[in-house]
C-alpha cells in the first residue's frame, strides 16, 4: 500500500497550489481532480484584497478572516513562490501586495489587481499618447467600440483608435477568445505581423483581446509598442495558461495527478483521514495519504452544494458547512451591491491550521486542510480576495 | 396635437388585439404603453392555450370560450402554439365527485375529454407519481407564447396602419362637458408631456384599469391577483399537466421548448407593480408540484416570476380563486364620460374575442360598419418554406421556426440574407436559445428597443440555461453599436440594469444548480468585467 505524505482534492488555483508548494519541499504528492477547475473562468490575474494597499488592509481584518489565519508571512511567502512557478514557465507576472494594478475589462473598465500577466498589466497606460484597440475579424465577444467608448471615461484625454486585424485564421463562426488562442499558439507570426501594420510607436499602446499565445508568446518583442491583453469571457486564456504553468510545474516536480478522479468519501480512523476514496467506471479505487487538503472549491465548482434551502452541504467528508440560513440573509436585493451576497459565504469555518471545525470550535479531523473557496464565511468576490485567499490558504495547508 | 380616432391604453394581448381588430376595420387607433409590450400578466404568465377544460366546472361560459378561442387560435396564430395537448390527473387525494362533475362539465362545454388508462398516461408522462395518479384524462390543451403572439399582433396592426408608442405613460384626460377629447401622456424617458386627441379610449390596462379609470374619475371594480410561476431548464412534461380537482396553486404544468413552467398561485395584491416572488412561494408552489411529480426537485429551476390578473370583481362580487375569470366591457356612459371604455379581466386565452366585443361596440359608436374579421385572417402571412430552408443552413431547425416566427416574413428575409453573406453576423449571441448576431442586429435597430430587456422579449436572448451569462455582455455590445438612442450607448448601465433584472427571478430560486449559474455570473461581471467600474477602496 502506497501511502502519499499529501492528497490534495481538486484541480483549481488553490489545489494546484498546494501541490506545487508541498512537491516543492520535497514532498511525495498525489493530486486527484474532476473537471477543469475554476480557472477557465478565472481572469488570470490574482486580486487579494478590495484596497489601495492590501498589505496594509489584510493586517486590520478581523481575526476570524483566513488571511489573519493564514498569517502574513506565509501570505508573502505565498506571492513569492506563485511568481516563481509562472516565471518558471515563461509567463511572468508583476505586482506586490502593497499596491494595485489596472487591468483593461472586457467592457472597458478598469480592473484592479496585486499580481498581474504582464501581458494584461495596463499601469503604463496612463503615459502613452495613442491608445490603438485591435479587433480581429471573426473573433467573438470582443466588442472594441463599446470598450473605447468606456475606456475613454478614464482616458478622456487619449487618442483612441480602433483597428480590426483581418488574421484569416479566425474565418469560421463562433471563435471564442480561447479558440483564437489555440489557433494562434505555435503559429503566432500571424498575429504579430497583422499588429505590426498599424505601426504604433515606442510612445503608444495596442490594446488587444487575450489570444496571444498560450505559451512562451513572443508578439510583445516584435513590436514597439505596449501590447495590453484584456480580461474576456470565459474560457479564458489568462486562466488557461495559468493553469498550463502549474501544470507543468507539478509534472517536473513528480506529481501524480489522477484527472477525471471524483472523490466521493473518505477511509476515516478515530479523527484522522487515512485515504480517500475515487470513483471510476469499473470500481472504487482508494488513495492513501498522511495529510489530506481539500481544494475542491465552493458551489461553483462543486465543493459546495445545496439542495434544500438552508441546508448546504460538503458531499465528500459531510463537513459541517457554515450558512447564512433565511431568505432574507441568503442573498441581496441588488446582484451588485456593496454588502456581501450571503450565499457566497457559505463554507467550511476552520482554525489556524485551516482544520475543518464544528459550531463549537471543535476540529474534526486533524490531518485534514481546508483551502480556497471552501472556506466559508467570506464573500470572496464581493471582498476580492478569491486567488489571493486560494494561494495563500494552499500554501499554508501544504507547509504545515 | 397628435390624432387618432380611438387609443388603447395598455401593450398586453388585449390591448394588440383591440389594435388589430380596429386597424383591420380601418380604424384609426394608436396603442400606448407605460413600458414595453407584452410586460404585464401576458407574458407573466404559464403560457397555457386553456381547452377550457380548468373552467368546466366552476364556468362554463368561460369554458366554452376557451374551447372555441383555442380553436381559433390554433389556426390563426400556428406558429406561437406548441399544439402539446393536455391531460387532467386526478390524485388519490382529490376528491372523486369532482372528477364526475368535470366529466359533464366538459361535455356541456364541447370539450373533448378522453378518458385514458393509467398504463397509457404514465407511457404519456413518465414522469408522473405512480403512487398518486389515479384517473387521467386527454384534452386539447397547449402551450403558446405570449411574447411571439405579440410580435405577431404588433405586425399585423402596422400592415393595418395601426401604430403604437411605448414607455408612454398616461398621465391625465382631456374631457370637455363630459365628452372625451384626448388623452395626456408623459415620454418615460425624456420626461417630455403632449397630448393624443381621440373620439374614444379604451383602458385595457389590466391589472392597471383601476388606475387608469381613477385618472378619468371613475370607479372600476378591478383587483390585481399576483399569480407566481416558476421555469424549470428541462422539459418535465410533454404535455400540459393538469390536475383534476378545483382549481388551486401550483396544479398546472406547461412545457415550452426546452422548459416547464409551473403554475400558479393567487394573491390578492394592492399594487400590480407588485412582481415580486419569494422563497416561500417557490416552496409552496414545489410542495404542491411534487404531489404529481415526486422527482420535481431533482430539475434545475432557472427563475421564479410572478403577474397579475386583472380579476373583475362587480360590485358585491367575489375575489381571488372565487372570482370570475370571464371579462366584462364598461362603457363609462353610464357614469357621465362619454367616449371611455374599459374591458377588463378575461384571460390570454380569450384576448380575441374581447377584442372582437369591444370592437364591435366601438365601431357601433363610430358607425364604421366593417365586421370583424380577426378570427378567419392568419395573424401574419407564413415565412416561405424557401426562407426556412436558406436559413436551416445556419440555425439548427429547432432555432429557424423559432426565428421565423418571432421575426415574421420581411425582418427574416433580411436576417437570413445577412447570415449568407456575412459570416460574423452568424455568431451566436446566445448560445442557450440559438439566437445569431444577424437578428441581435436587426431587433437592436429598431426604434421601439431601449434596453437589453426590450432585446430579450423579441429574441429570447438571457431566458435560457444561463439566465444572460454570456449573451448579455455580447447583446449589450451589439446593442451599443446599432440601437439608435443614446441609452444604446451607456452601455455598462445597460448591462448591469439587465443583469439585475435576471437576478430578481433567480433570487428566489438560488438552490441547487442555480447556485453555480450565480457564481459565474459574479465571477464574470464582478471580478472579469467589473462592470461597476468600482475602484480599490
Amino acid at each position: 500500500m502506497k501511502i502519499s505524505d499529501v492528497i490534495i482534492i481538486g484541480g483549481g488555483l488553490a489545489g494546484l497550489m498546494a501541490a506545487a508548494v508541498a512537491a516543492n519541499r520535497g514532498q511525495n504528492v498525489t493530486l486527484l481532480t474532476y473537471g477543469s477547475g475554476s480557472l477557465p473562468l478565472a481572469s488570470g490575474a490574482i486580486d487579494f484584497l478590495n484596497a489601495k494597499a492590501p498589505a496594509v488592509a489584510i493586517k486590520n481584518l478581523p481575526d476570524n478572516h483566513p488571511y489573519k489565519k493564514i498569517g502574513m508571512k506565509n501570505i508573502d511567502a505565498a506571492a513569492k513562490f506563485f511568481c516563481e512557478v509562472t516565471a518558471q514557465d515563461n509567463l511572468p507576472y508583476n505586482g506586490k501586495l502593497s499596491a494595485q494594478i489596472p487591468i483593461v475589462t472586457a467592457v472597458g473598465t478598469l480592473k484592479y489587481s496585486c499580481l498581474v500577466p504582464e501581458s494584461m498589466d495596463a499601469s503604463n497606460l496612463i503615459n502613452k499618447k495613442k491608445i490603438y484597440v485591435a479587433g480581429v475579424k471573426g473573433l467573438k465577444d470582443f466588442y472594441a467600440s463599446m470598450l473605447v467608448d468606456n475606456l475613454k471615461k478614464y482616458f478622456p484625454a487619449k487618442n483612441f483608435e480602433v483597428a480590426t486585424l483581418d488574421l484569416e485564421l479566425l474565418g469560421g463562426r463562433d471563435i471564442t477568445c480561447m479558440g483564437a488562442a489555440r489557433l494562434l499558439t505555435g503559429n503566432e507570426q500571424i498575429l504579430a505581423d497583422g499588429l505590426k501594420t498599424l505601426n504604433a510607436t515606442a510612445d503608444d499602446a495596442i490594446i488587444l483581446p487575450p489570444i496571444l499565445s498560450l505559451e512562451d508568446s513572443n508578439v510583445k518583442s516584435q513590436l514597439r509598442a505596449d501590447v495590453i491583453e484584456t480580461t474576456c469571457l470565459p474560457p479564458s486564456p489568462p486562466g488557461i495558461r495559468l493553469q498550463r504553468a502549474f501544470t507543468k510545474y507539478l509534472q517536473r516536480a513528480g506529481v501524480k495527478v489522477f484527472g477525471n478522479s471524483k472523490v466521493i468519501r473518505g477511509v476515516v480512523e478515530d479523527k484522522k483521514i487515512t485515504g480517500v476514496v475515487v470513483k471510476s467506471v469499473a470500481r472504487e479505487k482508494i488513495f492513501y495519504g498522511k495529510k489530506i487538503i481539500l481544494a475542491t472549491g465552493g458551489f461553483y465548482s462543486g465543493g459546495l452544494i445545496m439542495h434544500e434551502f438552508d441546508k448546504p452541504a460538503e458531499p465528500i467528508f459531510n463537513l459541517p458547512v457554515f450558512c447564512r440560513a433565511g431568505a432574507e440573509n441568503w442573498s441581496n436585493e441588488k446582484l451588485f451591491d456593496d454588502k456581501p451576497q450571503g450565499f457566497s459565504m457559505t463554507g467550511i469555518l476552520t482554525d489556524e491550521n485551516l482544520n475543518p471545525v464544528d459550531a463549537s470550535g471543535k476540529i474534526i479531523y486533524e490531518n485534514l486542510h481546508v483551502v480556497g473557496a471552501n472556506l466559508g464565511g467570506v464573500d470572496f468576490i464581493h471582498e476580492r480576495s478569491a486567488g489571493g485567499v486560494a494561494i495563500s490558504s494552499a500554501y499554508k495547508a501544504a507547509i504545515i | 396635437m397628435e390624432k387618432a380616432t380611438v387609443v388603447i391604453i395598455g401593450g398586453g394581448a388585449t390591448g394588440l388585439g383591440i389594435l388589430r381588430d380596429l386597424s383591420m376595420r380601418g380604424v384609426k387607433a394608436l396603442l400606448i404603453e407605460k413600458k414595453d409590450l407584452i410586460n404585464g400578466a401576458s407574458s407573466r404568465y404559464h403560457g397555457l392555450l386553456h381547452s377550457g377544460g380548468r373552467y368546466a366546472v366552476k364556468d362554463k361560459e368561460a369554458a366554452r370560450e376557451c374551447i372555441i378561442e383555442n380553436q381559433i387560435l390554433c389556426k390563426i396564430g400556428k406558429g406561437c402554439v406548441e399544439p402539446c395537448g393536455g391531460m387532467f390527473t386526478r390524485l388519490d387525494i382529490d376528491d372523486p365527485a369532482y372528477e364526475e362533475l368535470w366529466i359533464k362539465g366538459c361535455a356541456d362545454s364541447g370539450i373533448e375529454a378522453t378518458p385514458i388508462t393509467l398504463d397509457e398516461a404514465f407511457k404519456l408522462e413518465p414522469r408522473l407519481s405512480r403512487k398518486h395518479v389515479k384517473s387521467a384524462y386527454l384534452v386539447p390543451d397547449a402551450a403558446i407564447d405570449g411574447f411571439r403572439m405579440a410580435w405577431q399582433l404588433i405586425d399585423s396592426s402596422r400592415r393595418y396602419g395601426g401604430r403604437f408608442k411605448t414607455y408612454t405613460e398616461v398621465i391625465g384626460f382631456d374631457t370637455v362637458n363630459g365628452e372625451l377629447r384626448g388623452v395626456k401622456v408623459r415620454n418615460q424617458f425624456t420626461g417630455e408631456t403632449y397630448e393624443i386627441g381621440c373620439d374614444i379610449v379604451v383602458n385595457a390596462a389590466g391589472g392597471w384599469a383601476g388606475f387608469i379609470g381613477k385618472l378619468a374619475g371613475v370607479e372600476i371594480g378591478v383587483q390585481p391577483d399576483k399569480g407566481t410561476l416558476i421555469a424549470f431548464n428541462q422539459r418535465i412534461v410533454n404535455h400540459v399537466v393538469n390536475r383534476l380537482h378545483k382549481s388551486s396553486d401550483g396544479d398546472i404544468f406547461v412545457p415550452h421548448g426546452s422548459i416547464t413552467i409551473l403554475g400558479t398561485s393567487s394573491m390578492s395584491i394592492p399594487d400590480p407593480e407588485d412582481t415580486s416572488t419569494s422563497r416561500a412561494e417557490v416552496e409552496n408552489l414545489l410542495k404542491i408540484g411534487e404531489q404529481t411529480f415526486e422527482n420535481l426537485r431533482d430539475f434545475r429551476i432557472l427563475r421564479a416570476f410572478a403577474g397579475s390578473r386583472p380579476l373583475y370583481i362587480p360590485p358585491g362580487g367575489a375575489s381571488g380563486r372565487g372570482a370570475s375569470r370571464g371579462f366584462a366591457i364598461i362603457d363609462h356612459e353610464r357614469d357621465g364620460l362619454k367616449g371611455f371604455f374599459t374591458i377588463v379581466g378575461g384571460k390570454f386565452t380569450t384576448f380575441r374575442l374581447m377584442a372582437e366585443k369591444i370592437c364591435d361596440q366601438i365601431c357601433a359608436k363610430l358607425n364604421v360598419t366593417e365586421k370583424c374579421r380577426t378570427a378567419e385572417e392568419p395573424i401574419v402571412p407564413e415565412v416561405s418554406q424557401a426562407d426556412k430552408e436558406r436559413a436551416r443552413k445556419f440555425f439548427p431547425s429547432y432555432g429557424t421556426e423559432l426565428a421565423a416566427t418571432r421575426l415574421g416574413v420581411e425582418r427574416f428575409k433580411r436576417v437570413v440574407e445577412r447570415l449568407e453573406s456575412d459570416v460574423e453576423s452568424r455568431e451566436l449571441i446566445c448560445e442557450c436559445e440559438n439566437v445569431t448576431r444577424a437578428e441581435v442586429e436587426e431587433i437592436c435597430k429598431e426604434d421601439t428597443i431601449f434596453n437589453i430587456d426590450d432585446v430579450r422579449r423579441r429574441t429570447r436572448i438571457g431566458m435560457g440555461t444561463c439566465q444572460g451569462n454570456f449573451c448579455s455582455f455580447r447583446a449589450t455590445a451589439v446593442f451599443a453599436d446599432m440601437g439608435g438612442n443614446s441609452m444604446a450607448k451607456d452601455s455598462l448601465v445597460r448591462l448591469r440594469e439587465f443583469l439585475q433584472g435576471r437576478w430578481k427571478g433567480i433570487r428566489p430560486v438560488l438552490l441547487g444548480r442555480t447556485l453555480r449559474e450565480s457564481e459565474m455570473t459574479r465571477s464574470i461581471y464582478e471580478l472579469s468585467m467589473n462592470v461597476t467600474g468600482g475602484e480599490p477602496q
